[in-house]
């Protein structure tokens, strides 16, 4: 399949959940989702494109929480992004661990450190934060605050 | 001076402790064995294992999950008397790390220092002027 085809086949398989879709450049789209559709649409990339899933990317904008999932196609030198954008009220979207193994511990991840909720990912522990962090403060919110007060934020010259 | 500080300023070993580095300074006190630079002249000689070690050589800004082991491995497993050298920004003030939410404390703040070694990385020649000095620094203290 060439390039046109496998993006026109999304945006008519796909159209009602698509909310924009950003044809960056040659090698690069974003396609942004409602969170309902993201695995539906994943599954689509990686089972039945053989899409390549790289990693998933968390981010606090200042008005969503977004995850990025970046796959690539490599038969047409092409990136893939999915971009979800989250309440920030209620960051929750479903879970990719069932659809694609390798998605469960940068989920996990994303979970500690922004707050995330992944509906069916069974293995949320926590994954690099230290055991005494408090639960409930995410470190790459916008809104994080130093909550230790014995931390030393000054170089002492 | 008793017998055992001499042999120990003979013949420093080093432990190379990287404490959540960007491997940065960790190339650089490695450069230091190599044959250009060579801390064998020395007697430096960097040992396999921390329970053999003389100096510590840390390197990084240390977080929440290495602090914990940087000090139990200071109290509890380095042989004393034990040196620790600083190497590099990171170790000495955490340089660019200093309001990571996962860098709470500077390294002397953990563990008593000796000697610092600024630069990110410090060249191989200044950590050698360090330890040399510390050496100096040490029998001039006895």
């Amino acid at each position: 399949m060439t390039r046109e085809e496998v993006l026109s086949e999304i945006q008519s398989r796909f159209g009602d959940v698509i909310l924009d879709f950003f044809d960056k450049s040659a090698k690069r789209v974003y396609i942004e989702l409602q969170p309902r559709a993201l695995v539906p649409v994943a599954r689509h990339l990686f089972a039945e494109l053989g899409a390549r899933f790289h990693i998933a990317s968390g981010m606090d904008s200042r008005t969503h929480l977004e995850v990025l999932y970046h796959f690539s196609v490599e038969a047409l030198n092409l990136l893939v992004s999915l971009r979800v954008k989250l309440d920030k009220n209620d960051p929750r979207v479903d879970s990719l661990a069932s659809t694609i193994k390798a998605a469960a511990w940068i989920e996990r991840e994303m979970h500690e450190l922004l707050g995330i909720q992944f509906s069916g990912n069974q293995d949320l522990r926590r994954l690099l934060l230290s055991e005494e962090w408090p639960a409930g403060v995410y470190p790459l919110r916008r809104d994080y605050r130093e909550w230790d007060p014995g931390a030393v934020r000054d170089r002492g010259v | 001076m008793s017998v055992t500080m001499r042999a120990l300023l003979k013949s420093p070993w080093v432990f190379h402790l990287s404490t959540g580095s960007c491997n940065n300074c960790d190339i650089e006190v490695l450069d230091c064995l190599t044959p250009r630079y060579d801390i064998e002249r020395f007697g430096m000689r960097l040992a396999a294992s921390i329970r053999h070690a003389d100096v510590l050589l840390v390197t990084g800004s240390c977080n929440r999950k290495s602090m914990i082991r940087v000090k139990r491995i200071y109290e509890e497993q380095v042989p004393k008397p034990c040196v620790v050298v600083a190497i590099g920004e990171c170790a000495m003030s955490r340089g660019m790390f200093i309001h990571s939410y996962n860098c709470p404390q500077p390294l002397d703040r953990i563990i008593p220092v000796n000697v610092y070694i600024p630069g990110c990385p410090p060249k191989p020649e200044a950590i050698i002027a360090g330890v040399v000095k510390l050496i100096n620094k040490v029998k001039a203290s006895l």
